[in-house]
């Protein structure tokens, strides 16, 4: 028997599930980073609002004067109520989230081993769940909806994070920068303590599309309020783009070149990307690749690209199971991954060999002479369904 | 994963915007009542101001306080989540992907895990909004007809159109040497026993007398249960009858695993088996790969990997063959050979023991039998 395990570590377990419940903490952090940005502009402004109206009527004012100015006060904190009341709603959506996604996670916990059907059924969940976080990466976001549904892993997944993701990247493809600029402005903190440089290769672009339209002053303007605050992090690139106005479109010289290139937008858009999974703490490939290769190569054996058919896997006979890298679905997929380490043999019991040279448990070759009814003295090859006379059977030796 | 339960359990009970709501509210009705009370009476305008600075004051700090709450609140739950995964963050999770050039393919194997499990309508939204994908044409119709045979067995226990189509298929499952046609007749006269023995008699005589050939120790048995109708569990054979639930279960799984044999495929969603092997490698394979990377080598790139990954025992479908010479796993280009006395080593291993050529007598490692080269003959795990 080949090394093997039954025993659930439901902590290392966790490995790909770190996600699930990361976006919602990352989530409810910015719900209260708005809620205290909210709060603390509107409490200046009041603050400042009553110091001023009491110090006017110290100074003896006219004492119907505060009135309309409490006035203004109570539309700001009326205003503040609703927005605090908005951003509960989230809090409390995000918070549920948390908590069923938690209670999932302990669910593995309460799974006493590897081959209880407890983890079979957690398992196909953790599958949904993989498929789901690949279509939405992918941009597959009405699949991606529709599984979700059907399998009642609404909360378990991420859509519309992935949707919003997915339509700022979109524009960008589509060569417009505002709806991602209008995105780095709404995650302006986090971003600049990322020390993320997208806003600036956003800039930039916008520049080289003004150099492009045949716009140089403009595009110098543009320069001036919008790159040359970054040029303490960016002052080699600023002077290249001051340097690009002399370059038409269609230059052959690098990096100008590159710069006018069109590439530079499927650069923005996975630079963004990148960005916006990093603030969430979302890996950057798809958990489903991650499993895969993992699980790939830990069931690959050299017999799985064989050009002999193996004797031990197949869909010839009813005493086999078909292994799932010899499958039609995963076959080519495996090909250039490594296969399983293995350091000793593993074979059914008692082997005996078959003048063709196939290895089989005995067992087997029994079990499958009754399933077909065959005479007493003949023994059928399960693989290629020769027949022999069972005095042809010979005992190998596996160490 | 307490730590975490714990410090949510706070989150949702201390660190909530409702808090801050209820003393903006506060604020706001201090707000309101000082413009009242000049309203009523101007000139307690000076008075009520003052009041009001102090009130709005501490007012407005307490809706600060409840703001630091709710900050240290996710702090802790987010520490917790660290600690939690901190044996995992360790690892990138970012160097190991080598599907990433493997789009189509994975979309493929997608496609037909979403057909074979039986979602279809996801199949056919991602079908459009994914396509075109290569899976074979007629799959989504082979699978409907397979769920719809389940269906009928799971929902109604009705079990004529997996009859029907075990007796459709017969040539091919005999060839498999499976014996599903007379399974599900056997579960069916069962079934008609429990429920109706006298039509379960009329049954036995209509359908077994095809069998009879090559179950007759089967259907003897059952019959027998005629014998002890009154008192079944005193029957030899009441096993037989005891768990009928497990019977419907076990057939529909035989049945499922003939059906898509038929269509070349294995019984279980591979894609399925794969991730669930990943997800119980990973652990490993990252701590190797961390191991690799120190020596600068990259996991994906060798052709096997470094160390053993355990699984469980579900989850060999190929006999292994590890030569017990070199410890190499064998290969179309290493095959394993078995010598005369029939001790199997790899041919390359056999090769650096007759050195001397093909003819030349060589010495059996694991028995004293001698032999040569050309006796030694591949053979097929
Ligand atoms: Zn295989
Ligand atoms: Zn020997």
């Amino acid at each position: 028997m080949s090394m093997s395990t039954t025993k659930l570590n439901a902590e290392s377990h966790l490995l790909l599930d770190q996600p699930l419940l990361r976006l919602p903490h990352e989530l409810l952090r910015k719900t209260f980073k708005t809620s205290q940005k909210h709060f603390e502009r509107d409490q200046n402004i009041i603050m400042t609002g009553v110091k001023e109206a009491a110090a006017k009527a110290m100074a003896g004012g006219d004492p119907e004067d505060p009135v309309a100015s409490l006035d203004s006060m109570i539309t700001r904190m009326q205003g503040l109520k609703r927005k605090l009341e908005s951003l509960h709603e989230d809090e409390k959506v995000l918070q549920e989230h948390s908590r069923k996604r938690i209670s999932h996670l302990q669910d593995l916990y309460n799974i006493p081993s590897l081959v209880d059907e407890g983890y079979d059924r957690w398992s196909r969940t953790r599958l949904d769940r993989l498929l789901v976080d690949f279509l939405l990466r992918a941009g597959y976001g009405e699949s991606a909806k529709k599984l979700a549904q059907e399998k009642q892993i609404e909360d378990l997944v991420d859509v519309d994070v992935f949707v919003q993701c997915a339509r700022v990247e979109a524009s960008l493809r589509r060569g417009s920068t505002v709806e991602c600029l209008a995105w780095c402005q709404e995650n302006k903190n986090s971003l600049r303590k990322m020390k993320s440089t997208l806003e600036f290769e956003l800039r930039l672009q916008q520049f080289i599309e003004l150099v492009r339209a045949g716009q140089p002053k403009e595009a110098t303007a543009y320069s001036k309020k919008f790159l040359v605050p970054h040029s303490e992090n960016h002052l080699k690139d600023i002077q290249k783009a001051a340097a690009l106005l002399a370059f038409r479109p269609d230059t052959p010289w690098q990096p100008y070149k590159a710069m006018y290139s069109a590439d530079r937008w499927e650069f923005l858009a996975n630079a963004f990307v990148n960005t916006h999974h990093n603030l969430y703490g979302l890996p950057s490939r798809p958990l489903l690749h991650i499993a895969l290769s993992a699980g790939l190569s830990a069931l690959k054996t050299p017999s799985c690209h064989s050009s002999v058919a193996s004797s031990s896997s197949n869909t010839a006979s009813s005493t086999t199971s078909l292994c799932p890298i010899c499958s039609t679905e995963l076959n080519d997929l495996a090909r250039h991954v490594p296969y399983a380490h293995h350091v000793r043999s593993s074979v059914e019991p008692d082997p005996v060999v078959l003048p063709n040279g196939r290895i089989y448990g005995r067992e087997r070759l029994e079990e499958l002479a009754s399933k077909l009814g065959l005479p007493e003295e003949k023994i059928r090859d399960p693989t290629t369904g020769e027949e022999w006379d069972r005095s042809t059977v010979r005992k190998v030796f596996i160490m | 994963m307490e730590a975490i339960q714990k410090e949510y359990e706070r989150l949702i009970k201390r660190a909530n915007l409702s808090k801050s709501i209820n003393d903006v509210e506060h604020c706001l009705r201090l707000l309101e009542n000082a413009r009242e009370a000049i309203l009523r009476d101007p000139t307690t305008s000076k008075m009520t101001l003052v009041k009001l600075q102090q009130a709005m004051s501490t007012g407005l700090s307490k809706v600060q306080d409840d703001h630091k709450e709710i900050y240290t609140g996710l702090n802790r739950y987010g520490k917790a989540l660290d600690k939690t995964f901190k044996a995992v963050s360790t690892y990138s999770t970012n160097d190991y992907d080598a599907l990433t050039s493997q789009a189509p393919l994975i979309k493929r194997a997608i496609a037909m895990h979403l057909i074979r499990e039986g979602q279809f309508s996801v199949a056919d939204f991602f079908l459009t909004e994914a396509g075109p994908i290569d899976v074979p044409p007629e799959l989504q119709q082979e699978f409907q007809e397979m769920y719809e045979i389940l269906d009928a067995m799971r929902t109604r226990r009705d079990l004529s159109l997996a009859i029907d189509w075990a007796r459709q298929k017969s040539a091919q499952l005999e060839q498999r040497g499976s014996n599903l046609e007379f399974e599900l007749c056997k579960l069916q006269f069962i079934w008609l026993f429990i429920e109706r023995p006298e039509r379960a008699m009329a049954y036995a005589r209509r359908e077994f007398s095809r069998f009879q050939e090559k179950h007759l120790k089967d259907i003897q048995q059952l019959m027998c249960a005629f014998l002890f109708l009154q008192s079944p569990e005193k029957s030899p054979y009441s096993r037989i009858f005891a768990d009928p639930e497990k019977s419907w279960n076990d057939v529909a799984h035989s049945f499922t695993k003939e059906f898509c044999s038929l269509l070349g495929l294995s019984a279980e969603s591979p894609l399925y088996i794969a991730a669930t092997a990943g997800a119980i490698a990973l652990p490993t394979l990252l701590k190797m790969a961390s191991i690799m990377k120190e020596k600068k080598t990259e996991w994906s790139t060798v052709n096997e990997l470094p160390a053993e990954i355990a699984l469980p025992p579900g989850y060999q479908f190929h006999s292994i063959f590890v030569c017990p010479v070199s410890k190499d796993q064998t290969t179309d280009s290493n095959p394993p050979m078995m010598l005369p006395c029939g001790h199997v080593i790899a041919q390359e291993s056999l090769q650096r023991l007759a050195k001397g050529g093909s003819s030349v007598t060589l010495k059996c490692p694991y028995c004293p039998r001698e032999s040569s080269l050309h006796h030694a003959k591949p053979v097929i795990i």
